[in-house]
């Protein structure tokens, strides 16, 4: 009596680990992954070639008959036809570039199809959120890249969410599905605290000596980085260069030194404050520091840099305080 | 190509409502509605039955589509318009009803397909091809439904009782100019396949109603009732039995036609069989479809050679009538042997200036035999039939008129005999002591080619649209093209007939059992076996030939280098990779030759020109260089 439940258990098991591994790299979606099941307008159909079935038999309709099965072959035809409009696809994770808590972070996924049959209305949505929802089309030999966009909350690693393949291609009486856990992460920065406190300037003396706290000696010009105030754009120099020809927005440096190492020190922060609030401020302070081109050093925890400025050096200060306390990898 | 297609959908996709201008609201659409079923009441004095119900499903479907508002509705409207297919086979079954159907049903597939779609809308050719390809891969399978699943015999209830409508047919009764119409029709009235080989056409009579009342104009069959009692048939058969199936269309009438004499009462699957004291068949209920019979028939017989028919109902006239022909029947009777009576009135048709014709004058007298024997002498088998039983009678010899068919014509591409109305007969039987009842048809006496042949042949050919010569060419002549191509679409509506509008379960059984047995023998399973794997190689070929041989050579190159150690990341292109071989310690010509194909094969995949011809060759060469 429990043999065909315990089948059924581990039958269950299966699908659920399944269900949650995730797929490395690229993966082929083949018949086996396809799962399918009518759609209601399926059961109607089905209801429909009962009445024609008993027309034709009271009838006595030859061709009744003959309707009746072509509308039922039909339907099974569209049954493999559904099926094979997810079956053969090929998915792989594109980017998915950081983003800070709270913003959405946009996964980009391609849908290739290698297969000389053109895909149409391939719905894809995320588990368990409901909208939106986008529908694409894939050509025969052809591929498509979206975008997912997933709310983040917290800061850390997020993986990519399950995402669910469905079609009701060709005649809707089916629904085939396929679930994909693209292996794709994206890093989640804890959400810049709002109105914090100005830069910690007291920091140690430089080495370099007294400096001039001038912040007007123009010092060239540096890629425009999101955050740059509008009035340090080099309007002159952008003037000169279009956009679409790979011109980049241009910002201009102010140099002249600071007097004081900019010292950008966890453990110097209040300690009453929450974790949360205090790596807030420091991604606060980071941005801003970057912002306004003052070099920066960085200490948490263990992790120490020593003051810098660029691109990488952000990169690598907001990691570390995106994944203060988390393990490296996600869960 | 790999243009990106992504679009949102917001009303569509996540309500299933529908885009498009505003439907008229229900206050208009109702009021119209029932305007409409009123109509139909009008119309049919009934909301039921086919035709009523018919108009009413058009109507519906009309209406819905003034009143779509989502998805759901769209499928509704689909599904309703199968049934408004289905409707059509009430009125006709054709093989162009047919074509008519799948035609339908592609614009319905596509139709079905096309709002499922979401973005690229491809144009209305493609998507009635996408339907069309639907449909093709369907009906194999269909035609194995078709053929396999189990049917059921209807009717499930009562049939509404206009479902099928009048048709014409031998009726019951027999008045001048009846069959002169039915003459004029070419339907069919019921198709013989024979087992063996075809009787003589002399020798095809097809029994139906006989007829033995006489009031003066219109012979009819004598009332059951009337009989004292019924008389045991005996009828002893001599030769060889014919065995036939007679396929008959509906009629809307109870007879049942067999070649004379049957020997059985034909089974009929769903309709119970009676046998008259005359040897008539009808079936209990009016024939309102395509139904089929064995029988077995002997065309050398002698019926009730030994009861004499006793009642005097056989030799019943009316008082007063036709006095001339009663008075050449009296003096006929003075011979005294009944076969020599016979003779001599045979004789008389035969030379006494009579007229077989199809249009003969209107005998409106009150003596109409007396008129056509001593006045017209012009008539066909219906008059000759009549004067003669009343002839006979007269001169004390037992007699009734048979009315059937006679003859038939013959498809000689699939074997099938043909009866049409036009071959409706009516002839003779006398009673003669020791011999029974015997068939003798006056109008052979008249007219011999008439059952020589069949009727159409014993008439000059009519001349269409005032043309002579068009007539002739009409006519069924086997040796013409005209007539072979007539022929063969008689074969095929006959074939369409039996197989697919007349499968009834009894058929079916039967082709299932000759598959079966058909398949129990080992040639046939190993003649599936090799089609099988035939179609498993043409695949598979037909998949390698799809693959791209430049892509092909590629993966052999790479997989060349992975046994030199080499072997291509995953994530790595072909420039790359190039790049990476460049810097490993190759064979200086390996290391060239695969750098070279590397470059080719990269401006062949990704280059913006087209490759040149020989492209396949080169590559080839460069692989046969790296090793």
């Amino acid at each position: 009596m429990s043999q065909p439940r315990d089948w059924l258990n581990r039958r269950r098991a299966s699908w659920r680990r399944k269900a949650t591994a995730r797929d490395q790299g690229s993966v082929l979606l083949n018949q086996r992954r396809v799962y399918i099941l009518p759609t209601r307008a399926g059961l109607g159909f089905c209801a429909l070639l009962l009445i024609l079935l008993i027309g034709s038999v009271n009838y006595n309709l030859g061709l009744g008959f003959g309707l009746t099965f072509v509308a039922g072959a039909c339907a099974i035809v569209d049954m493999v036809q559904t099926t094979r409009n997810l079956a053969g696809l090929v998915l792989s994770p594109g980017r998915a570039p950081d983003v800070y808590a709270g913003e959405d972070a946009p996964f980009e996924l391609r849908v290739e199809n290698p297969t000389r049959l053109a895909r149409y209305a391939v719905w894809i949505d995320v588990e368990h959120v409901a909208e939106p929802r986008q529908a694409i089309d894939v050509p025969a030999g052809g591929s498509t890249t979206l975008v997912l966009r997933t709310a983040t909350v917290t800061r850390g690693w997020m993986r990519a969410p399950r995402v669910r393949l469905s079609t009701h291609f060709p005649l809707g009486l089916f629904r085939a599905w396929s679930w994909w856990q693209p292996d794709s992460r994206a890093l989640v920065y804890p959400f810049p605290e709002q109105d914090a406190p100005p830069l910690p300037m007291l920091g140690r003396p430089s080495p370099d000596g007294v400096g001039s706290t001038g912040s007007d000696d123009f010092g060239g010009v540096r890629s425009y980085q999101p955050g740059d105030p509008l009035r340090h754009l080099a309007w002159r120099q952008i003037a000169r260069l279009d956009p679409d020809l790979g011109g980049q927005l241009v910002t201009k440096q102010f140099e002249g030194g600071t007097v004081d190492e900019l010292i950008l020190d966890f453990d110097a922060l209040p300690s009453g404050l929450d974790v949360e609030l205090r790596l807030a401020r420091m991604t606060r302070w980071v941005l801003e520091a970057e912002q306004r081109a003052l070099p920066y050093g960085f200490i948490l925890g263990r992790i120490r840099y020593d003051a810098a400025l660029g691109t990488a050096h952000q990169a690598a200060c907001l990691r570390a305080l995106a994944l203060y306390g988390l393990p490296e990898e996600p869960a | 190509m790999g243009k990106p297609a992504v679009r949102r959908h917001a009303g569509l996709a996540r309500r299933g409502h529908l885009a498009g201008p505003a439907h008229a609201p229900n206050v208009v659409l109702v009021p119209i509605a029932a305007a409409a079923m009123f109509g139909v009441l009008g119309s049919y004095h009934t909301l039921l039955g086919r035709d009523a119900g018919v108009a009413m499903l058009v109507l519906l479907v009309a209406f819905k589509m003034l009143e779509m508002h989502a998805r759901r509705d769209l499928f509704v409207v689909v599904f309703l318009c199968y049934f408004l297919v289905l409707t059509n086979f009430f009125y006709s079954q054709t093989i162009p009803t047919a074509l008519l159907m799948l035609a339908s049903l592609v614009a319905l597939l596509a139709t079905q397909l096309s709002f499922q779609l979401t973005g690229t809308v491809p144009p209305l050719r493609t998507r009635l091809w996408m339907g069309a390809k639907l449909l093709g891969l369907a009906l194999p399978l269909a035609g194995a439904a078709f053929v396999l699943f189990p049917r059921i015999e209807g009717p499930l209830w009562g049939m509404p009782d206009d479902s099928h409508s009048a048709r014409s047919g031998l009726s019951d009764t027999m008045a001048p100019g009846q069959m002169s119409n039915l003459a004029q029709s070419e339907d069919v009235a019921f198709r013989v396949k024979f087992d063996g080989p075809v009787p003589a056409q002399p020798q095809l009579y097809w029994r139906g109603p006989v007829l033995g009342s006489y009031d003066g104009r219109t012979w009819t069959r004598v009332r059951p009732s009337r009989q004292a009692r019924p008389q045991p048939l005996s009828l002893s058969v001599g030769g060889t039995p014919v065995g036939y199936q007679v396929t008959l269309e509906p009629s809307n009438t109870r007879w049942l036609f067999a070649l004379e004499m049957p020997r059985a009462i034909p089974e009929l699957p769903g309709h119970g069989v009676t046998l008259s004291g005359e040897l008539e068949f009808q079936s209990l209920d009016p024939i309102a479809e395509r139904v089929r019979y064995d029988l077995v028939s002997f065309v050398h017989y002698s019926l009730q050679p030994d009861a004499s028919p006793v009642d005097g109902q056989w030799l019943m006239l009316p008082y007063g009538l036709n006095p001339r022909t009663r008075a050449a029947g009296q003096a006929l009777a003075a011979e005294p042997d009944p076969g020599r009576r016979v003779a001599a009135v045979l004789r008389l048709f035969a030379g006494g200036g009579f007229v077989y014709t199809l249009q003969p004058p209107l005998l409106p007298g009150r003596d109409s035999i007396d008129d056509f024997l001593y006045g017209t002498r012009a008539g066909f088998c219906e008059h000759y039939a009549g004067a003669f039983v009343f002839l006979m009678r007269s001169a004390g010899v037992p007699a009734r008129v048979v009315t059937g068919y006679q003859g038939g014509e013959m498809n000689p591409i699939d074997g099938y005999l043909t009866v049409r109305q036009s071959d409706a007969h009516a002839w003779a039987e006398v009673w003669l002591p020791r011999r029974g009842w015997v068939r003798i048809d006056p109008t052979a006496a008249v007219a011999p080619e008439r059952v020589q042949r069949s009727l159409a042949r014993a008439l000059p050919p009519p001349a269409p649209f005032g043309f002579e010569g068009l007539g002739r060419l009409l006519q069924p002549d086997p040796d013409s093209l005209l007539g072979r191509v007539r022929y063969a679409i008689g074969a095929v509506n006959n074939g369409w007939n039996q197989w697919v509008l007349n499968y009834t379960p009894q058929r079916q059984q039967h082709l299932v059992q000759r598959l079966q047995e058909g398949l129990s023998h080992w040639q046939s399973l190993a003649l599936i076996a090799m089609l099988c794997a035939l179609l498993f190689l043409v695949r598979k070929f037909s998949q390698r030939r799809k693959a791209d041989p430049v892509d092909a050579l590629y993966s052999v190159l790479c997989q060349r280098l992975g046994q030199l150690g080499l072997p291509r990341a995953p994530d790595e292109g072909p420039t790359a990779y190039a790049l990476r071989l460049a810097a490993a310690d190759l064979a200086p010509e390996t290391g060239a030759a695969a750098t070279e194909f590397l470059r080719r094969y990269s401006a062949y995949r990704y280059g913006p020109q087209s490759p040149g011809t020989g492209l396949v060759s080169i590559l080839r060469d460069l692989l046969s260089r790296v090793r």
